[in-house]
């Protein structure tokens, strides 16, 4: 009789103490994320994945007027690095999500990408360098699409932008029709988009994310972009292959650079990286000298009175 | 009291107690008797005392805070400690060498050892080791005393006042004091005045001891240091503030009758803050802040014994230091522009030493030292490591060095005679400058300098004699010679690949190790007593400075004499001393050195005690020459006549 008693006390022991536990009350077990609901649903993504692209999600911002629903039930949303956009190169991270659990959809495309500017005064219309296409952004985050946008000048006056792009959401077609986005100006001493003309041809030099940069040794990333024949279309990546020959001078040190920069060469992905040291911060004044594959100047590399190319970006550290 | 011990100084101008070869030393408090001293008295400066040492000159970029270069090398082949306590200037452009935190007042004697043979606690010298001794007023002495001294110096408008007490029994003694300097700029020999030469300058501490038992001791000291608004009339920027804290505990033991006679250990910390100031200057093309920071923590324990014939000391110290150092400057219209001088270095050095003191029969001694240190260097800045990975792809940030040290000195004294002969080798690790600065500029020659983290340690064999002839008790002559042959000598080498960041500089040199080098050091000096109330001693000397191309090396002394004259009568003495230094024609053009033109001056100097008091005064200068020597920086000019009295009241 004891020992059935001593048992069954044992029993009720142990099922009170490993259930009397409110945490895993009326949840689901696993990782938790707020504002998304794991269901298993194929289309979306895992519990891993999605919250790698949650954690991402909250380095970027959101700009909210280029989100849009689809059929009802997806919702695109638009991301940057500071939820607006400034002259120059920015980052764009397209996210789909499904709006009954707020996962990430894996599959979906984004395509029709289309800036325009108008020119109040000048009643004309001109569009502005993007990336070629709107792809993921690693295998990390597959549901994540990265493309760019190089802006040519900010919101003024003279003119206000326009972006409009196609989504396809598991099937369902969507987008954003032209809608107002403010484009901010880039701060005295950041010059981060440049041109020059061959031919005719106007072509583009915007420099990728200088604000990244530390003293010491940098990649430097441009992409180069050729104004499209209508002038309103966007402006794609130039067909041409160049090699941008970097000079990096402090105007305000007497001209000091720094030793062994590497030009920029063209790579597979499109983009053109070559190597830049700072020794301090501070502004730096990178005089641009573009040069064909055979290697004669195109562009920049005519020393001005000061000894240097006329074609440079600055960037102030 | 007092009377006679002055009146015992000439006298012993050639100590008997029979110092080897390689030791000198400088009295600097008053109120003991034999030694070296400066003219002035106590009231003189640290540097003033300090160029009373043969083998030192003193580089000057101002009228404070001047470098003391031994053996005709700079402070990097030198190690100076106070009390054995290692300390690091926060400059980096050395206008704060260590001597310049302390005080005459705090001081008892300026101790100095050529060449390798240095005291224990000296990690480093190649050239030599100076030792400040502090002013302790020690158990069992007078009760109490009390001393105050003031100075005047026509020139600049100089002022000194110092007061210190000291209470001492058999169990305890403190003593302590307050010193106070302030000079304006000075006027040349030309009568113009130097402008930006002016500083001032506090100073407070406190010793302490206490008796634990018969046998222990303990030992405390305290040392703040302020000095504000200096002026360097060479370099292009002055000094807001260069302030110190040093502060040690020491414990003793001794024992009377043991293989040893005593056992130190004490520990110790110093922090120096010290911050540069363009604001005055007026030709400022870019504003700049470049404040230092060096902090030093550290032990020594020193045991030291007779055993038979051998007086022999081991040692075992250590240290933890950390530098550091930018720059910010700020361009018209402009973002500001931000770099890191020193990254954040922290040095931790652990070494051990031995010296012995060996009497062999028919007045022959042998003393032998040597050192073994290791040291290991991390650089935590990150920013200002990444900047320097751009010159050097590939370096890490913590490297390690082994150091050491060895010499051995032989003595012989028979009649008439000390005859001196000394070997050693020595290394030494790069200083932080020479190994991780970053764009420092040298007004010198007008080059940026970049450190070198793959410096190989500098290294040299010394070879040393000394003769001196002492036919009668009133006359001696001595012959004296060095010679240092340095294997991978560091110094700055032009680098035309890369850009100067400085406006208005010629270049960039980078740290680099030369494959040999050689400094040697020949002097002559004669003592003669003419009769009971005059005296006169004489010097001659020479050196050489060669790389390894047979170029000159730069601040090297020309050929230099010196001749003075001393009358003594009672309680009166007067001096008249001529220096002169012939023209530099050796100079280092390669090096950016430029020619120094001879030069000679007459110094008067007398000094009167009666009861507690002692007058001094004197000209300097006397002809209002104007001249610079090899040893000022940008060649400013030295003072021209300048008229000074102090007196000095003990109680």
């Amino acid at each position: 009789m004891k020992k059935v008693i001593y048992s069954i006390l044992v029993t009720v022991f142990f099922i009170t103490v490993t259930s009397c536990n409110s945490n895993d009350d009326g949840v689901q077990k696993g990782i938790d994320i707020p504002g998304i609901t794991i269901d298993g649903d194929a289309d979306c993504c895992s519990a891993e994945e999605a919250i790698q692209i949650y954690d991402f999600l909250q380095t970027v911002k959101i700009v909210p007027e280029l989100t849009t629903e689809i059929d009802g039930r997806y919702r695109v949303s638009v991301y940057t690095r500071t939820g607006s956009l400034h002259t120059g190169y920015n980052d764009l991270y397209f996210v789909a999500t499904k709006l009954t659990t707020g996962n990430y959809i894996k599959e979906f495309t984004v395509s029709n990408f289309k800036p325009l500017m108008y020119m109040t005064k000048m009643k004309m219309q001109h569009s502005t360098p993007i990336s070629g296409i709107v792809k993921s952004f690693n295998s990390n985050f597959t549901a994540v699409k990265q493309g760019w946008i190089s802006l040519l000048m900010p919101t003024s006056d003279a003119g206000y932008w326009t972006l409009a792009y196609d989504a396809n959401v598991l099937g369902q077609k969507g987008g954003v029709t032209p809608t107002e986005v403010k484009v901010d100006g880039l701060p005295v001493g950041q010059e981060w988009l440049k041109s020059f003309k061959i031919d005719g041809n106007t072509y583009y030099l915007s420099l990728v994310n200088p604000a990244d940069w530390i003293t010491g040794s940098n990649e430097i990333q441009a992409y180069v972009s050729v104004k499209s024949q209508t002038g309103t279309d966007p402006y794609e990546l130039a067909t041409e292959q160049f090699v941008i020959d970097i000079d990096p001078r402090m105007p305000d040190m007497g001209h000091h650079t720094s030793p062994d920069n590497a030009a920029l060469t063209l790579q597979t992905d499109g983009s053109y990286r070559g190597k830049i040291n700072l020794t301090m911060t501070g502004l730096w004044r990178i005089h641009l000298t573009i040069k064909d594959v055979k290697g004669n100047i195109v562009a920049g590399g005519d020393n001005l009175k000061d000894g240097f190319s006329s074609l440079y970006w600055d960037v102030t550290l | 009291m007092l009377r006679l011990l002055l009146l015992a100084i000439p006298l012993l101008a050639d100590t008997t107690i029979s110092q080897p070869r390689h030791l000198d030393e400088v009295v600097v408090v008053s109120n003991r008797q034999g030694g070296k001293r400066s003219v002035k008295g106590q009231v003189a400066s640290i540097d003033e005392h300090l160029s009373q040492l043969s083998h030192v000159s003193l580089v000057r970029r101002g009228s404070y805070a001047w470098e003391p270069m031994v053996n005709n090398m700079p402070t990097e082949r030198v190690s100076t400690t106070i009390d054995g306590m290692k300390i690091f200037y926060a400059c980096t452009d050395k206008m704060d060498p260590v001597t310049s935190y302390v005080e005459s007042g705090n001081l008892q004697s300026i101790s100095f050892n050529s060449g390798l043979n240095g005291n224990p606690q000296a990690t480093g010298n190649i050239g030599g080791a100076l030792d400040l001794r502090l002013r302790k007023a020690g158990f069992d002495a007078d009760p109490f005393h009390l001393s105050s001294m003031a100075g005047y110096e026509f020139n600049g408008h100089l002022q000194v006042y110092g007061a210190d007490a000291a209470w001492s029994s058999h169990r305890f003694y403190v003593n302590g004091g307050v010193f106070y300097r302030h000079a304006d700029s000075y006027k040349t020999g030309s009568g113009d005045v130097l402008p930006f030469s002016q500083f001032h300058k506090l100073n407070a501490f406190t010793n302490l001891g206490y008796r634990l038992t018969n046998r222990d001791i303990l030992e405390g000291v305290l040392i703040v240091d302020h000095a504000g608004d200096v002026g360097y009339p060479a370099l292009a920027m002055d000094v807001k503030r260069a302030d110190a804290f040093i502060t040690s505990l020491a414990y003793r033991h001794t024992w009377t009758e043991s293989l040893f006679d005593s056992w130190e250990t004490k520990i110790y910390y110093n922090h120096i803050i010290h911050e540069m100031d363009d604001t005055h200057r007026p030709d400022v093309l870019i504003h700049m802040d470049m404040p230092g920071r060096s902090t030093t923590a550290g032990f020594y324990s020193l045991l030291s014994g007779v055993a038979g014939q051998h007086g022999f000391q081991l040692n075992a110290d250590g240290f933890y230091n950390r530098l550091f150092a930018d720059m910010t400057m700020y361009p018209d219209g402009a973002a500001p522009m931000y770099m890191v001088t020193w990254p954040d270095v922290r040095t931790l050095n652990t070494g051990v030493a031995v010296s012995d003191d060996i009497t062999l029969p028919h007045r022959q001694s042998v003393h032998v030292s040597a050192k073994l240190a290791w040291q290991q260097q991390t650089l935590r800045d990150k920013e200002g490591y990444e900047a320097l990975k751009v010159f050097f792809p590939g370096m890490f940030d913590h490297y390690h060095q082994f150091t050491g040290r060895i010499a051995a000195n032989y003595n012989w004294y028979p009649d008439h005679w000390r005859l001196s002969v000394g070997m050693g080798w020595g290394s030494r690790a790069p200083t932080v400058t020479e190994a991780y600065g970053y764009y420092l500029n040298n007004t010198f020659d007008l080059y940026d300098y970049i450190g070198n983290p793959r410096l190989s340690n500098e290294s040299a064999v010394e070879a040393n004699a000394t003769i001196r002839w002492l036919p009668v008790g009133d006359f001696s002559l001595t012959a004296d010679a060095s010679i240092f042959f340095f294997s991978d000598y560091i110094i700055g080498v032009s680098e035309p690949r890369l850009s100067a960041m400085t406006i208005g500089a010629e270049g960039v040199k980078v740290y680099a190790n030369l494959n040999r080098a050689t400094i040697a050091n020949v002097s002559l000096t004669s003592w003669w007593r003419i009769s009971r109330r005059f005296d006169f001693e004489g010097s001659l000397g020479w050196a050489l400075g060669r790389d390894d191309e047979g170029d000159a090396l730069p601040l090297i002394a020309p050929f230099n004499y010196s001749a003075r004259i001393g009358y003594t009568y009672k309680a009166l003495q007067l001096q008249a001393e001529l220096k002169g230094n012939a023209c530099q024609s050796n100079y280092a053009a390669k090096y950016g050195e430029m020619l120094t033109s001879a030069w000679a001056v007459c110094n008067f100097s007398a000094q009167y005690s009666y009861a507690r008091f002692a007058l001094r005064g004197g000209v300097e200068n006397v002809f209002n020459r104007l001249y610079a020597t090899y040893a000022d920086w940008n060649d400013i000019p030295q003072k021209g006549r300048n008229l000074y009295f102090n007196l000095s009241y003990e109680l």
